[in-house]
């Protein structure tokens, strides 16, 4: 068959002779040997229907005798004609589709032949996968992105009809009120007063962009009813309607920041990816329950900070780097926990530096400085002289690093809770001390993300320059940002168990496109699940538990997470997670059979803590890990470039590195999924087709 | 069994399955009351008083199996809060009773998952054939009247589905058996019973030459009369018939609904009314009848009840003519909608009964996917209204539109054909012009309450518009695809 293509493709892309196993065309024998038809694709298009697996082979009755069934005028323009084209038809998913989806041209030559491997290969894929597929195959892909995004309201709308915090607990409720009461405050009071009126009723404790955030929905808000927002008198409004307004404020928030920059993450990080791999990575971050279930739920704006946050690093990984200071500066000026981010990020941009050498790694850290000072002086503007007094800067402050609180208030499952356990620190050592130690640990903690970054940058200063960011830092720069978050959620000061959802994130990022068996997806679903089940007492206090069962099960299905795994072929993970799975039932078995003995009203939540923190820290441990072994593949990758100049290619031949060096990378397409789609797309008959057309 | 459901299967189910728990606290309809009430009805009294109590205005007022049904799940509910089935305990509210009531109905819908499962196995285009069934289970009309208003329809029609199974394979003994169980289930589906009467009488108990099978006449019967005898025996020896068909059939109602069900009642209502304003501003040369004007409803059940069976007599001759399971498919499908046409006191959900054969037919051919298409969406919009609150509506509309996307547009890319004839191309083009008109009707319809409050001095007094808009532009859709689906019946050989 190369005789066929080979002609038309080698001139124009040499690169493509690399691949092994052709695809779609795979089928072409089949019909040569038949001698009655003709090798022309286009004359049999029109009439392909899909046809029962049962059939024995050779014997077609359709295809060997077509039956004109459509006007001939539409023939080669129709949707069906056209859409078998270029739909991928690659050997492995065809096995199947004899079974599945509507069955395509090549699949003839497969059908029966259906081997006990693809069925496990299909088996892994997960529903987002398996949609994707069927959503192609039936020639409305260009439905995808808008069912996906319909979809995700559709689920974040339900989601919110549930309660959420505090509901109908006067007088104090709970972050729903908080955030109901900012909006009052801010469209009431003159800006200094924000951070200082009333602190005891749920005094603001973000920084500034959260109370512009808050004025703004605020204000439409009282365009509609005043009454849900007048000062004092609308503590503890809740009625319907404000509840639905408050709910689409969250919903449009997210859809303005958090689902804009999950698709240009799966556009921009995935650019070598296919189209349908980079579709199921952003159903995977669309869908990720521990984010919906806080902020459709339990009621915050979380989304808006992570996905500022997310832009940000897609922005530093397509070299815009001022714009993804500035926007990184948004996110810590929205919520303050998006400094757990800043040593990965510092670290990241410092590296960028020094990588520059003297010259432009100056003039980038002077812009980068500026840009951020800038940013934070815009923020804070109102707070500063000339528009306040010198002081008023210290109210905002000292509001958002509230120091005086304890190590940890509610249970959390970060180390201090954990230990708090056996040794009882609040008493065994002052506050300040504890403020120190928990400091240090962190300090410690977050070491691989605060270096890595810089070591990764400073090793490919010695390679020859690629214009762009190298693909290597992608891998570095997610691992560094786990790193670091994790890091402080594990042992920094004043911890809620909300805060899970910050170094969910880059772990989410990391599985979205990573293979099945890779330990990437592996500890990432782990620490997913587990990270759900770790707000489970917040959960049902706040009467969420039906929609964390619906959103655990709806998103472990879209990716594939299956109970299934066979023994033989388990290893430490596996046999890790289901410990931990088994423990989670478990407890929740326990806690529905019996409740909690009245001696220890809080068993539940300790045990809760003392299942979820040993999983957190070796999520971190792993964080650790892999990024001293991708720090270190930077250098080999770097080899690599040197001879093939960013081509396709390198990716390929990266992972495999990768793969040799025992890095369990998400980032590198390792699986052959993605190889696979990528030599298809480069082979597929459609390809060859319009090639063809284009040259006439 | 197990072993054979597919990994898309078991996809489909797990979404809709996490979809439906997400829809436990969405608003509930009073029939939500009404089933708690049955249930506390057949735990706590003998079967003697369960067609007498009037504890509650909910009285029962289905058939017998489907008390006996509500007894069955009155078991399980005693052990989860025995507060569910206090006879007095009216408008009980809480979680236990929510979820509870939800999950009943989503664990009874797997009747419906497992015959749509069937209904995959041994067709020669699986795949279309797929689509089709989780098309129907996942339709948009189950989760509204389901799933947020509340019954148990997921269940019957998974009845229905079996008993039309089983004709396909066949076996239409066990067809009449599953049909007469439904029919004691919830007596609405009478609608159908004249098809079903006709194919028996011609398939089964004559051979296909037409002499009679007097031995599988008797059989047929026997077995009907045995399950009517198991659901009416005990109230047959305690004397409570007629009692019982009061409750059934309660003649006393209007001819449409509080809200117009999209028929042809509704356009005649509508044309009526125009009419009356018509000659009231001009002067009317004629009398009108005073008590008739101030009524919203007129016409009495008897001519709507003779119009229905002219209108099916036609298909059922034409059934007779052609006595196979596709033409008995398609007169079913006629014979609920005529009644749903011209039926006395429609309710708008009993569009379902039309839309879920109809389903069946979908992947036909284009013609018939087209009347689908039109069937559907104008009857899945005339439901709408049923859900009044508005974070409700958002998630119908949402779903709706979801569902629209994924299931036509697969369908339309296999079956499209190109039209060939002038007039084809006109009326295909005024259908896409109505099936986009129903965005516009949407977006009419949300604004009409926020236009009235800003310029209407009494924004109460056009609250009927939304209602009336939608109820009339799916009645004109609704009807064009009867007539639609009527032709291409009797035309087809």
């Amino acid at each position: 068959m190369d005789q066929v293509d080979s002609p038309i493709l080698l001139p124009q892309t040499p690169r493509r002779r690399t691949r092994h196993r052709t695809s779609s065309i795979a089928s072409q024998p089949t019909f040569r040997s038949d001698g009655s038809l003709k090798p022309s694709h286009r004359s049999l298009s029109p009439n392909m229907r899909p046809w029962p697996s049962s059939l024995p082979n050779g014997s077609y009755p359709e295809i060997l005798a077509p039956v004109p069934r459509r006007h001939h005028a539409l023939q080669p323009t129709t949707a069906l004609a056209d859409a078998w084209l270029r739909t991928p038809s690659p050997p492995l998913s065809l096995r199947g589709s004899g079974q599945h989806g509507h069955a395509s041209f090549g699949a003839v030559a497969f059908v029966g032949a259906a081997g006990k491997e693809s069925a496990v290969v299909q088996e892994e894929q997960g529903f987002g996968r398996r949609w994707l597929r069927w959503m192609h195959k039936n020639g409305v892909k260009h439905w995808v992105v808008p069912c996906t995004l319909l979809a995700s309201v559709l689920v974040r709308w339900c989601v919110g009809l549930g309660s959420y915090s505090g509901q109908g607990t006067p007088p104090m409720f709970g972050d729903y009120e908080a955030q109901r009461h900012w909006m009052e405050l801010t469209n009431h009071l003159p800006t200094r007063q924000w951070y200082t009126y009333d602190l005891q009723y749920w005094g603001l404790d973000y920084p500034p962009l959260t109370a512009y955030h808050s004025w703004l929905c605020g204000k439409i808000g009282s365009f509609i009813d005043p009454s849900w927002f007048a000062l004092d008198t609308s503590r503890g409004v809740e009625n319907p309607t404000s509840k639905l307004f408050m709910r689409s404020t969250v919903i449009l928030s997210d859809y303005a920041i958090y689902v804009p920059a999950a698709w240009l993450f799966t556009r921009v990080w995935h650019s070598d990816r296919s189209r349908r791999t980079q579709n199921g990575a952003l159903l995977t971050l669309l869908f990720h329950p521990a984010l919906l279930l806080i902020d459709f739920g339990h009621f915050q704006y979380n989304s808006v900070m992570l996905g500022l946050t997310l832009l940000a690093a897609t922005s530093f990984i397509s070299g815009r780097d001022l714009l993804g200071a500035f926007l990184f500066t948004f996110s810590l000026g929205f919520k303050q926990m998006a400094l757990y981010y800043a040593p990965a990020v510092g670290s990241y941009l410092i590296g960028k530096c020094l990588y520059l050498g003297p010259r432009d790694g100056a003039q980038l850290f002077v812009r980068l400085a500026i840009v951020t000072a800038g940013t934070f002086l815009l923020l804070f503007l109102p707070f500063l002289p000339p528009f306040a007094a010198a002081s008023a800067i210290l109210d905002p402050i000292t509001r958002i690093f509230p120091f005086n609180r304890g190590i940890f208030e509610d249970k959390v499952a970060n180390f201090w809770c954990a230990t708090n356990v056996i040794v009882k620190w609040k008493l065994w050592t002052t506050q300040s001390a504890l403020m120190r130690l928990s400091a240090l640990f962190t300090l410690v903690g977050f070491l691989g993300a605060a270096i890595a970054p810089i070591r990764a940058w400073l090793r490919l200063r010695n390679q020859e320059r690629a214009t762009g960011v190298p693909s290597v830092m992608r891998t570095v720069l997610l691992l560094a940002l786990l790193n670091s978050s994790m890091s402080f959620f594990l042992f920094s000061f004043q911890v809620h168990e909300k805060t899970i959802l910050l170094p969910l994130l880059p772990l989410t990022l990391l599985l979205s496109t990573a293979p099945h068996d890779s330990p990437t997806f592996k500890v990432g679903v782990l620490t997913n699940n587990v990270g759900i089940f770790s707000m489970w007492p917040l959960l049902r206090k706040d009467g969420l538990g039906t929609q964390y069962v619906a959103l655990s099960l709806l998103w472990n299905r879209l990716i594939g997470h299956g109970p299934y795994v066979s023994l033989r072929k388990a290893t430490f993970l596996d046999a890790f997670t289901w410990a931990a799975y088994l423990g989670c039932a478990l407890l929740h078995l326990l806690e529905f059979a019996c409740g909690p003995p009245a001696r220890y009203p809080d068993l539940f939540p300790v045990l809760n803590v003392l299942l979820c923190t040993p999983v957190f820290l070796f999520a971190w441990l792993w964080s650790i890990k892999s990024i001293i072994e991708a720090r270190w593949t930077a250098g080999g990758v770097s080899v690599v470039e040197r001879k093939e100049k960013r081509t396709s290619l390198d990716r390929v031949i990266s992972s495999e590195s990768l793969g040799a060096g025992g890095v369990s990378s998400g980032l590198a397409p390792l699986d052959f999924d993605g190889v696979r789609n990528r030599r298809e797309k480069a082979t597929s008959l459609g390809y060859e087709f319009s090639s063809r057309r284009g040259a006439n | 069994m197990l072993v054979n459901v597919t990994s898309s299967e078991w996809d489909i189910l797990a979404f809709s399955t996490a979809f439906k728990l997400l829809l436990f606290p969405t608003y509930r309809s009073t029939d939500f009351e009404v089933h708690r009430n049955w249930l506390a009805i057949t735990h706590t009294l003998p079967i003697s008083q369960w067609y007498y109590d009037t504890t509650s205005e909910w009285t029962l007022d289905y058939p017998p199996f489907f008390a006996y049904f509500e007894k069955l799940l009155s078991i399980p509910a005693f052990f989860i809060d025995p507060r569910i089935l206090d006879l007095n305990n009216l408008n009980y509210s809480a979680w236990s009773v929510v979820a509870y009531q939800r999950t009943t109905v989503i664990l009874t819908e797997l009747v419906l998952a497992v015959v749509l499962f069937k209904f995959v196995r041994g067709v020669p285009d699986s795949n279309t054939q797929r689509l089709v069934s989780a098309s129907l289970f996942l339709h948009p009309g189950f989760l509204i009247v389901d799933h947020i208003h509340f019954q148990y329809n997921g269940f019957l029609f998974g009845i229905l589905l079996l008993s039309i199974l089983q004709a396909r394979h066949g076996n239409l003994l066990a067809s009449g058996f599953f049909f007469a169980v439904l029919l004691n289930f919830k007596h609405i589906y009478m609608y159908l019973a004249p098809a079903y009467f006709v194919y028996l009488l011609r398939a089964f108990c004559m051979s296909p030459q037409g002499s009679v099978l007097p031995s599988r006449f008797l059989v047929l019967a026997n077995v009907v009369i045995l399950v009517f005898v198991v659901s009416l025996g005990p109230f047959l020896l305690m004397g409570q018939i007629p009692q019982l068909l009061s409750r059934l059939f309660p003649f006393t109602r209007g001819l449409n609904h509080a809200y117009w069900a999209p028929n042809a009642w509704a356009l005649l209502t509508a044309a009526d009314r125009i009419l009356l304003q018509y000659a009231k501003r001009f002067g009317a040369s004629f009398s009108v009848d005073a008590s008739g004007v101030s009524s919203s409803s007129r016409g009495l059940p008897i001519h709507t009840f003779i119009i229905t069976i002219i209108f099916q007599s036609v298909f059922l001759v034409k059934l007779w003519r052609t006595a196979t399971y596709r033409s008995f498919l398609t007169a079913l499908t006629l014979c609920g909608y005529t009644s749903f046409m011209f039926g006395w006191h429609v309710h708008e959900k009993a569009i379902l009964l039309v839309l879920v054969p109809l389903s069946l037919l979908a992947a036909e051919n284009y013609a018939y996917f087209r009347t689908f298409m039109l069937a559907s969406t104008a009857g899945v919009v005339s439901l709408f209204p049923l859900l009044f609150t508005p974070a409700e509506k958002v998630i119908e509309v949402v779903y709706s539109l979801l569902w629209a996307i994924v299931v036509f547009g697969p369908l339309q890319q296999r079956l499209y054909e190109f039209p060939r004839s002038l007039p084809a191309v006109i009326v295909g083009s005024l259908e896409t012009m109505y099936l986009w008109g129903f965005l516009l009707l949407e977006v009419v319809v949300t604004l009409c309450p926020v236009i009235a409050k800003a310029v209407a001095p009494a924004p109460e007094k056009w609250e009927f518009l939304p209602l009336l808009l939608t109820s009339l532009y799916c009645a004109l859709g609704l009807t064009w695809a009867y007539f639609r689906l009527s032709f291409l019946y009797i035309m087809s050989k």
